[in-house]
Protein backbone atom coordinates (compact mmCIF):
# COMPACT_ATOMS: atom_id res chain seq x y z
CA UNK A 1 0.00 0.00 0.00
CA UNK A 2 1.87 3.62 -0.98
CA UNK A 3 1.48 6.60 1.13
CA UNK A 4 -0.64 8.73 -1.39
CA UNK A 5 -3.79 5.85 -1.00
CA UNK A 6 -4.19 6.18 2.73
CA UNK A 7 -3.29 9.50 3.48
CA UNK A 8 -6.40 10.63 3.04
CA UNK A 9 -7.36 7.81 5.32
CA UNK A 10 -5.48 8.99 8.06
CA UNK A 11 -5.03 12.70 8.42
CA UNK A 12 -4.02 12.92 11.67
CA UNK A 13 -0.88 10.93 10.59
CA UNK A 14 0.01 13.62 8.49
CA UNK A 15 2.92 15.59 9.99
CA UNK A 16 1.32 18.98 8.56
CA UNK A 17 -2.24 18.00 10.00
CA UNK A 18 -1.71 18.36 14.20
CA UNK A 19 -5.07 19.12 15.48
CA UNK A 20 -3.94 20.55 18.77
CA UNK A 21 -5.62 23.96 18.29
CA UNK A 22 -4.60 25.50 21.26
CA UNK A 23 -0.58 25.31 20.43
CA UNK A 24 -1.76 27.19 16.98
CA UNK A 25 -4.07 29.64 18.37
CA UNK A 26 -0.86 30.39 20.84
CA UNK A 27 1.67 30.68 17.92
CA UNK A 28 -0.93 32.96 15.92
CA UNK A 29 -0.95 35.31 19.13
CA UNK A 30 2.56 35.29 19.45
CA UNK A 31 2.98 36.15 16.06
CA UNK A 32 0.78 38.94 15.62
CA UNK A 33 2.40 40.15 18.65
CA UNK A 34 5.94 40.30 17.18
CA UNK A 35 4.44 41.83 14.16
CA UNK A 36 2.30 44.27 15.72
CA UNK A 37 5.95 44.97 17.62
CA UNK A 38 7.71 45.53 14.54
CA UNK A 39 5.21 48.00 12.82
CA UNK A 40 5.31 50.43 15.61
CA UNK A 41 9.29 50.31 15.76
CA UNK A 42 9.14 50.72 12.30
CA UNK A 43 6.97 53.86 12.20
CA UNK A 44 9.06 55.19 15.35
CA UNK A 45 12.10 54.77 13.35
CA UNK A 46 10.59 56.49 9.79
CA UNK A 47 9.28 59.35 11.63
CA UNK A 48 12.75 59.86 13.46
CA UNK A 49 14.86 59.47 9.94
CA UNK A 50 11.98 61.84 7.89
CA UNK A 51 11.78 64.24 10.94
CA UNK A 52 13.73 67.07 9.02
CA UNK A 53 12.23 65.97 5.80
CA UNK A 54 8.67 66.33 6.92
CA UNK A 55 8.88 69.71 8.66
CA UNK A 56 10.31 71.39 5.24
CA UNK A 57 7.23 69.26 3.14
CA UNK A 58 4.77 70.86 5.86
CA UNK A 59 6.23 74.34 4.97
CA UNK A 60 5.99 73.89 1.58
CA UNK A 61 2.34 72.56 1.65
CA UNK A 62 0.88 74.69 4.15
CA UNK A 63 2.09 77.43 1.86
CA UNK A 64 0.40 76.11 -1.03
CA UNK A 65 -3.12 75.29 0.88
CA UNK A 66 -2.75 78.53 2.18
CA UNK A 67 -2.69 79.65 -1.96
CA UNK A 68 -5.68 77.66 -2.89
CA UNK A 69 -3.77 74.40 -3.68
CA UNK A 70 -5.32 71.55 -3.69
CA UNK A 71 -3.73 67.96 -2.85
CA UNK A 72 -4.40 65.09 -5.53
CA UNK A 73 -3.46 61.33 -4.47
CA UNK A 74 -2.64 58.51 -6.50
CA UNK A 75 -1.34 54.64 -5.96
CA UNK A 76 -2.37 50.90 -6.86
CA UNK A 77 -3.94 48.49 -5.02
CA UNK A 78 -3.80 48.48 -1.28
CA UNK A 79 -1.75 52.06 -1.88
CA UNK A 80 -4.76 53.08 -4.04
CA UNK A 81 -6.88 52.66 -0.49
CA UNK A 82 -3.70 54.36 1.39
CA UNK A 83 -4.07 56.99 -0.88
CA UNK A 84 -7.54 57.63 -0.78
CA UNK A 85 -7.39 57.44 3.04
CA UNK A 86 -5.00 60.36 2.90
CA UNK A 87 -7.49 62.29 0.52
CA UNK A 88 -10.28 61.68 2.99
CA UNK A 89 -7.97 62.86 5.79
CA UNK A 90 -6.78 66.07 4.21
CA UNK A 91 -10.66 67.18 3.13
CA UNK A 92 -12.74 65.52 6.20
CA UNK A 93 -10.68 65.39 8.91
CA UNK A 94 -11.65 64.34 12.56
CA UNK A 95 -12.39 66.51 15.35
CA UNK A 96 -12.21 70.28 14.30
CA UNK A 97 -9.13 70.30 11.91
CA UNK A 98 -9.60 72.16 9.07
CA UNK A 99 -11.05 71.03 5.82
CA UNK A 100 -8.70 71.14 2.93
CA UNK A 101 -8.58 70.50 -0.63
CA UNK A 102 -7.74 67.19 -1.48
CA UNK A 103 -8.98 64.38 -3.69
CA UNK A 104 -7.70 61.04 -4.68
CA UNK A 105 -7.46 60.10 -8.39
CA UNK A 106 -8.31 56.42 -7.71
CA UNK A 107 -11.98 57.15 -6.72
CA UNK A 108 -13.38 57.16 -10.01
CA UNK A 109 -14.14 53.66 -11.96
CA UNK A 110 -15.38 55.19 -15.01
CA UNK A 111 -12.18 58.03 -15.54
CA UNK A 112 -9.80 54.50 -14.35
CA UNK A 113 -11.36 52.17 -16.80
CA UNK A 114 -11.85 54.59 -19.45
CA UNK A 115 -7.91 56.07 -19.80
CA UNK A 116 -6.89 52.20 -19.17
CA UNK A 117 -8.61 50.92 -22.03
CA UNK A 118 -8.11 53.71 -24.39
CA UNK A 119 -4.31 54.56 -23.47
CA UNK A 120 -3.25 52.18 -20.99
CA UNK A 121 -2.39 51.92 -17.59
CA UNK A 122 0.33 54.01 -17.25
CA UNK A 123 -1.72 56.94 -18.31
CA UNK A 124 -4.28 56.70 -15.82
CA UNK A 125 -3.17 59.30 -12.82
CA UNK A 126 -0.82 61.14 -15.41
CA UNK A 127 -3.89 62.00 -17.96
CA UNK A 128 -6.03 63.09 -14.64
CA UNK A 129 -3.07 65.41 -13.49
CA UNK A 130 -3.20 66.63 -17.14
CA UNK A 131 -7.12 67.44 -16.48
CA UNK A 132 -6.80 68.62 -12.65
CA UNK A 133 -3.67 70.77 -12.53
CA UNK A 134 -3.02 74.36 -11.27
CA UNK A 135 0.29 75.33 -10.89
CA UNK A 136 -0.47 75.85 -7.00
CA UNK A 137 -1.71 72.24 -6.28
CA UNK A 138 0.18 68.81 -5.24
CA UNK A 139 0.49 65.49 -6.10
CA UNK A 140 1.34 62.72 -3.35
CA UNK A 141 2.04 59.15 -5.05
CA UNK A 142 2.44 55.91 -2.80
CA UNK A 143 4.28 52.74 -4.16
CA UNK A 144 5.93 50.20 -1.52
CA UNK A 145 8.29 49.19 -4.73
CA UNK A 146 8.70 52.86 -5.37
CA UNK A 147 8.38 51.50 -8.87
CA UNK A 148 4.76 51.84 -9.92
CA UNK A 149 4.91 53.36 -13.41
CA UNK A 150 1.82 55.13 -13.53
CA UNK A 151 2.82 56.95 -9.88
CA UNK A 152 6.00 58.17 -11.40
CA UNK A 153 4.42 59.39 -14.53
CA UNK A 154 1.74 61.35 -12.45
CA UNK A 155 4.71 62.92 -11.42
CA UNK A 156 6.49 63.84 -14.18
CA UNK A 157 3.25 65.33 -15.67
CA UNK A 158 2.83 67.22 -12.83
CA UNK A 159 6.13 68.71 -12.43
CA UNK A 160 5.88 70.35 -15.84
CA UNK A 161 2.71 71.64 -14.59
CA UNK A 162 4.44 72.98 -11.70
CA UNK A 163 2.92 71.22 -9.08
CA UNK A 164 4.74 69.97 -5.50
CA UNK A 165 5.53 65.84 -5.76
CA UNK A 166 5.33 64.05 -3.16
CA UNK A 167 6.42 60.07 -3.30
CA UNK A 168 5.45 57.61 0.08
CA UNK A 169 8.15 54.86 -0.75
CA UNK A 170 9.20 52.18 0.52
CA UNK A 171 12.47 49.37 0.46
CA UNK A 172 15.38 51.71 -1.05
CA UNK A 173 13.13 54.50 -3.13
CA UNK A 174 13.19 51.94 -5.89
CA UNK A 175 12.64 54.44 -9.08
CA UNK A 176 11.16 57.17 -7.49
CA UNK A 177 14.72 57.29 -5.62
CA UNK A 178 16.02 58.10 -9.04
CA UNK A 179 13.31 60.60 -10.42
CA UNK A 180 14.30 64.12 -11.07
CA UNK A 181 10.44 64.79 -11.19
CA UNK A 182 10.37 63.65 -7.95
CA UNK A 183 10.85 66.70 -5.14
CA UNK A 184 10.18 65.16 -2.45
CA UNK A 185 10.72 61.27 -1.69
CA UNK A 186 9.94 60.23 1.47
CA UNK A 187 11.06 56.33 1.51
CA UNK A 188 9.94 53.87 4.47
CA UNK A 189 13.33 51.49 4.97
CA UNK A 190 11.88 48.24 5.23
CA UNK A 191 11.16 45.11 2.83
CA UNK A 192 7.34 43.92 3.93
CA UNK A 193 4.92 45.30 2.03
CA UNK A 194 2.69 45.34 5.25
CA UNK A 195 4.69 47.02 7.31
CA UNK A 196 6.00 49.72 4.71
CA UNK A 197 2.10 50.64 4.10
CA UNK A 198 1.23 50.86 7.51
CA UNK A 199 4.43 53.35 8.47
CA UNK A 200 3.55 55.32 5.18
CA UNK A 201 -0.11 55.96 6.79
CA UNK A 202 1.77 57.19 10.15
CA UNK A 203 4.43 59.33 7.85
CA UNK A 204 1.29 60.44 5.85
CA UNK A 205 -0.49 61.45 9.48
CA UNK A 206 2.37 62.71 10.80
CA UNK A 207 2.50 64.86 7.81
CA UNK A 208 -1.13 66.45 7.89
CA UNK A 209 -0.65 66.91 11.48
CA UNK A 210 2.41 68.99 11.02
CA UNK A 211 0.45 71.25 8.09
CA UNK A 212 -2.54 71.98 10.51
CA UNK A 213 0.25 72.97 12.96
CA UNK A 214 1.51 75.68 10.58
CA UNK A 215 -1.93 76.78 9.08
CA UNK A 216 -3.07 77.42 13.10
CA UNK A 217 0.16 79.53 13.61
CA UNK A 218 -0.37 81.30 10.34
CA UNK A 219 -3.97 82.01 11.85
CA UNK A 220 -2.55 83.21 14.95
CA UNK A 221 0.05 85.79 13.78
CA UNK B 1 5.58 58.82 18.78
CA UNK B 2 5.78 61.59 21.75
CA UNK B 3 2.07 61.77 21.71
CA UNK B 4 0.69 57.80 22.00
CA UNK B 5 -0.82 58.44 25.44
CA UNK B 6 -4.62 57.13 25.28
CA UNK B 7 -4.00 54.56 23.25
CA UNK B 8 -1.97 52.80 25.42
CA UNK B 9 -5.23 51.65 26.70
CA UNK B 10 -5.66 49.07 23.79
CA UNK B 11 -2.59 48.46 20.93
CA UNK B 12 -3.25 46.20 18.52
CA UNK B 13 0.04 44.10 20.62
CA UNK B 14 -2.84 43.77 23.14
CA UNK B 15 -5.26 41.89 20.88
CA UNK B 16 -3.26 39.64 19.65
CA UNK B 17 -5.36 36.40 21.05
CA UNK B 18 -8.04 37.93 19.34
CA UNK B 19 -7.23 38.61 15.80
CA UNK B 20 -5.29 34.63 16.43
CA UNK B 21 -9.04 33.18 17.41
CA UNK B 22 -10.60 35.46 14.47
CA UNK B 23 -7.88 34.25 11.78
CA UNK B 24 -8.38 31.01 12.55
CA UNK B 25 -12.46 31.05 12.30
CA UNK B 26 -11.62 32.85 9.08
CA UNK B 27 -9.48 30.35 7.73
CA UNK B 28 -12.46 27.63 8.35
CA UNK B 29 -14.95 29.48 6.84
CA UNK B 30 -12.52 30.42 4.14
CA UNK B 31 -11.54 26.12 3.96
CA UNK B 32 -15.43 25.40 3.80
CA UNK B 33 -16.50 28.10 0.26
CA UNK B 34 -17.14 31.14 2.39
CA UNK B 35 -17.05 34.62 0.59
CA UNK B 36 -15.86 37.59 2.70
CA UNK B 37 -17.87 40.98 2.49
CA UNK B 38 -15.78 43.86 3.93
CA UNK B 39 -17.97 46.85 5.16
CA UNK B 40 -16.90 50.15 6.37
CA UNK B 41 -19.71 53.25 5.71
CA UNK B 42 -17.46 55.62 7.29
CA UNK B 43 -14.40 54.79 5.96
CA UNK B 44 -14.87 53.14 2.08
CA UNK B 45 -11.46 52.79 1.43
CA UNK B 46 -10.74 50.60 4.60
CA UNK B 47 -12.82 48.19 2.86
CA UNK B 48 -11.31 48.25 -0.03
CA UNK B 49 -8.33 47.67 1.19
CA UNK B 50 -9.36 44.59 3.21
CA UNK B 51 -10.82 42.93 0.26
CA UNK B 52 -7.98 43.64 -2.26
CA UNK B 53 -5.60 42.21 0.93
CA UNK B 54 -7.47 38.91 0.59
CA UNK B 55 -8.14 38.40 -3.44
CA UNK B 56 -4.66 39.85 -4.31
CA UNK B 57 -1.96 38.79 -2.20
CA UNK B 58 1.12 40.75 -1.70
CA UNK B 59 3.10 37.43 -1.12
CA UNK B 60 3.41 35.62 -4.47
CA UNK B 61 1.97 32.11 -4.51
CA UNK B 62 -0.76 32.76 -1.42
CA UNK B 63 -3.79 31.59 -2.81
CA UNK B 64 -6.45 34.66 -3.89
CA UNK B 65 -9.43 34.64 -1.57
CA UNK B 66 -12.94 35.61 -2.45
CA UNK B 67 -13.37 39.11 -1.02
CA UNK B 68 -15.74 42.12 -1.98
CA UNK B 69 -16.98 45.02 -0.94
CA UNK B 70 -20.55 45.49 0.52
CA UNK B 71 -21.70 48.62 -1.74
CA UNK B 72 -22.09 52.26 0.36
CA UNK B 73 -25.42 52.60 -0.13
CA UNK B 74 -28.08 50.37 1.49
CA UNK B 75 -25.39 47.32 2.30
CA UNK B 76 -27.60 45.73 4.17
CA UNK B 77 -30.04 45.09 1.66
CA UNK B 78 -27.62 44.21 -0.84
CA UNK B 79 -25.65 41.22 1.77
CA UNK B 80 -29.14 40.45 2.71
CA UNK B 81 -29.48 39.83 -1.23
CA UNK B 82 -25.89 38.38 -1.75
CA UNK B 83 -24.66 36.29 1.50
CA UNK B 84 -24.93 32.86 2.14
CA UNK B 85 -24.75 30.74 5.24
CA UNK B 86 -21.21 30.31 6.41
CA UNK B 87 -20.27 33.55 4.50
CA UNK B 88 -17.90 36.14 6.74
CA UNK B 89 -18.24 39.97 6.83
CA UNK B 90 -15.49 42.42 8.44
CA UNK B 91 -16.68 45.78 9.33
CA UNK B 92 -14.38 48.88 9.77
CA UNK B 93 -16.75 51.26 11.88
CA UNK B 94 -17.35 53.16 14.66
CA UNK B 95 -19.69 51.75 17.82
CA UNK B 96 -22.16 54.03 16.74
CA UNK B 97 -23.04 53.31 12.94
CA UNK B 98 -26.51 52.34 12.86
CA UNK B 99 -25.68 50.73 9.75
CA UNK B 100 -22.90 48.20 10.49
CA UNK B 101 -24.50 47.45 13.87
CA UNK B 102 -27.98 46.51 12.11
CA UNK B 103 -26.25 44.64 9.47
CA UNK B 104 -24.11 42.72 12.66
CA UNK B 105 -27.53 42.20 14.70
CA UNK B 106 -29.07 39.86 10.97
CA UNK B 107 -25.76 38.50 10.54
CA UNK B 108 -26.48 35.84 12.83
CA UNK B 109 -29.67 34.84 11.26
CA UNK B 110 -28.39 34.46 7.80
CA UNK B 111 -25.44 32.29 9.16
CA UNK B 112 -22.51 34.30 8.68
CA UNK B 113 -19.63 35.01 10.97
CA UNK B 114 -18.60 38.44 12.08
CA UNK B 115 -16.06 40.97 12.71
CA UNK B 116 -15.76 44.38 13.80
CA UNK B 117 -12.50 46.56 13.73
CA UNK B 118 -13.17 49.91 15.56
CA UNK B 119 -11.85 52.50 17.79
CA UNK B 120 -13.16 54.39 20.61
CA UNK B 121 -16.54 53.46 22.45
CA UNK B 122 -16.84 49.90 22.36
CA UNK B 123 -19.98 48.33 20.99
CA UNK B 124 -22.34 46.21 22.97
CA UNK B 125 -20.76 43.11 24.17
CA UNK B 126 -21.39 40.25 21.70
CA UNK B 127 -21.81 42.65 19.10
CA UNK B 128 -20.04 40.60 16.53
CA UNK B 129 -18.26 36.85 17.10
CA UNK B 130 -15.71 38.96 16.82
CA UNK B 131 -14.47 42.68 18.14
CA UNK B 132 -11.26 44.26 17.40
CA UNK B 133 -11.15 47.21 19.59
CA UNK B 134 -8.44 49.42 20.07
CA UNK B 135 -8.55 52.24 22.90
CA UNK B 136 -10.05 55.98 22.42
CA UNK B 137 -8.10 57.19 19.87
CA UNK B 138 -9.59 59.34 16.67
CA UNK B 139 -6.03 58.35 14.83
CA UNK B 140 -6.30 55.08 14.50
CA UNK B 141 -8.34 54.59 11.81
CA UNK B 142 -5.32 57.29 9.40
CA UNK B 143 -2.19 56.49 11.37
CA UNK B 144 -2.00 52.78 9.88
CA UNK B 145 -3.49 51.07 13.00
CA UNK B 146 -6.42 50.13 11.51
CA UNK B 147 -4.63 48.80 8.30
CA UNK B 148 -1.94 46.77 11.32
CA UNK B 149 -5.28 45.18 12.39
CA UNK B 150 -6.49 43.85 8.78
CA UNK B 151 -3.11 43.11 8.04
CA UNK B 152 -2.76 40.38 10.60
CA UNK B 153 -5.87 38.63 9.67
CA UNK B 154 -5.24 38.16 6.69
CA UNK B 155 -1.48 36.89 7.51
CA UNK B 156 -2.23 34.75 10.41
CA UNK B 157 -5.43 33.48 8.13
CA UNK B 158 -3.19 32.49 5.62
CA UNK B 159 -0.69 30.65 8.61
CA UNK B 160 -4.14 28.29 9.43
CA UNK B 161 -4.16 27.50 6.01
CA UNK B 162 -0.51 25.70 6.55
CA UNK B 163 -2.37 23.25 9.49
CA UNK B 164 -4.87 21.61 7.11
CA UNK B 165 -5.81 19.33 10.43
CA UNK B 166 -7.24 22.47 12.22
CA UNK B 167 -9.18 23.77 9.11
CA UNK B 168 -12.24 21.43 10.46
CA UNK B 169 -14.61 23.17 12.14
CA UNK B 170 -14.77 20.91 15.54
CA UNK B 171 -17.78 19.26 16.14
CA UNK B 172 -20.19 20.72 18.99
CA UNK B 173 -19.75 19.26 22.55
CA UNK B 174 -22.34 18.83 24.85
CA UNK B 175 -21.49 19.90 28.25
CA UNK B 176 -24.22 20.28 31.39
CA UNK B 177 -27.66 20.23 31.79
CA UNK B 178 -28.43 22.03 28.19
CA UNK B 179 -27.17 21.14 24.86
CA UNK B 180 -27.44 24.12 22.78
CA UNK B 181 -26.87 22.28 19.73
CA UNK B 182 -29.49 20.04 20.65
CA UNK B 183 -32.36 21.59 22.13
CA UNK B 184 -34.72 23.64 21.28
CA UNK B 185 -33.78 26.91 22.57
CA UNK B 186 -34.51 30.84 20.79
CA UNK B 187 -33.05 31.37 17.79
CA UNK B 188 -32.34 34.41 15.27
CA UNK B 189 -34.97 35.13 12.32
CA UNK B 190 -35.31 37.47 9.70
CA UNK B 191 -38.93 37.41 8.20
CA UNK B 192 -38.90 36.91 4.55
CA UNK B 193 -42.47 36.72 3.70
CA UNK B 194 -45.88 36.08 5.93
CA UNK B 195 -49.72 35.18 5.48
CA UNK B 196 -52.11 34.81 7.92
CA UNK B 197 -50.58 34.51 10.84
CA UNK B 198 -47.78 31.66 9.33
CA UNK B 199 -44.72 33.04 8.16
CA UNK B 200 -41.42 31.76 6.07
CA UNK B 201 -38.48 32.95 7.95
CA UNK B 202 -34.62 32.93 7.20
CA UNK B 203 -32.30 31.40 10.26
CA UNK B 204 -28.78 30.65 11.00
CA UNK B 205 -29.76 26.86 10.00
CA UNK B 206 -31.65 27.56 7.27
CA UNK B 207 -35.54 28.80 5.68
CA UNK B 208 -38.30 27.51 7.67
CA UNK B 209 -41.83 28.12 8.55
CA UNK B 210 -42.92 29.66 11.96
CA UNK B 211 -45.91 30.38 13.98
CA UNK B 212 -46.08 34.21 13.94
CA UNK B 213 -49.52 34.83 16.07
CA UNK B 214 -47.95 35.83 19.54
CA UNK B 215 -46.07 38.79 17.50
CA UNK B 216 -47.86 41.81 16.47
CA UNK B 217 -47.87 42.66 12.52
CA UNK B 218 -44.77 41.39 11.44
CA UNK B 219 -43.63 42.92 8.82
CA UNK B 220 -40.42 41.44 6.22
CA UNK B 221 -37.37 42.22 7.04
CA UNK B 222 -38.35 42.50 11.41
CA UNK B 223 -35.88 40.22 13.63
CA UNK B 224 -38.03 37.68 15.83
CA UNK B 225 -36.81 34.92 18.03
CA UNK B 226 -38.11 31.62 17.18
CA UNK B 227 -38.87 28.94 19.57
CA UNK B 228 -40.12 25.30 19.43
CA UNK B 229 -41.14 26.70 15.85
CA UNK B 230 -42.97 29.74 17.14
CA UNK B 231 -42.03 33.28 17.03
CA UNK B 232 -42.05 34.19 20.79
CA UNK B 233 -40.73 38.16 20.36
CA UNK B 234 -39.92 40.91 18.35
CA UNK B 235 -36.23 41.98 18.36
CA UNK B 236 -35.05 45.16 17.56
CA UNK B 237 -31.35 46.83 18.12
CA UNK B 238 -32.79 48.51 21.30
CA UNK B 239 -33.88 45.19 22.82
CA UNK B 240 -31.02 43.09 21.98
CA UNK B 241 -28.82 45.38 23.72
Amino acid sequence: MSDEATDFLYPMVDGTTETDVDVLLDDLAASARGKAGHSAQLTDTTLDALDGQLDVLAEAMAERFLRGGRLLTCGNGGSATDAEGVAELFAVPPGQARRLAARSLVADVSVLTALANDIGFEAVFSRQVIAHARGQDMIMGFSTSGNSANVIAAFERGAEAGLLTVGLAGYDGGAMADCDALEHCLVVSADSVHRIQEAQSATAHELWRRIQQRLDATDAA
Amino acid sequence: MSTQTASEATSPADLAPDLATASLAMARRFQAGATMWCVSPSWPHHARHVAVEFVHPVIVGKRALPALIAPGREPVAHLRASVEPGDLVVAIAPAADPEVGDLMRRAHAWGVETAWIGAGPRPPAGAANHVLWLGEDDRAPHDGRFILLYHLLWELTHVCFEHRGNLQEPPPVCEGEVCITCSDQGELAEIVSHLDGEARVRTATGMRTVDVTLVDDVAPDDLVLVHAGTAIARVDGEERR
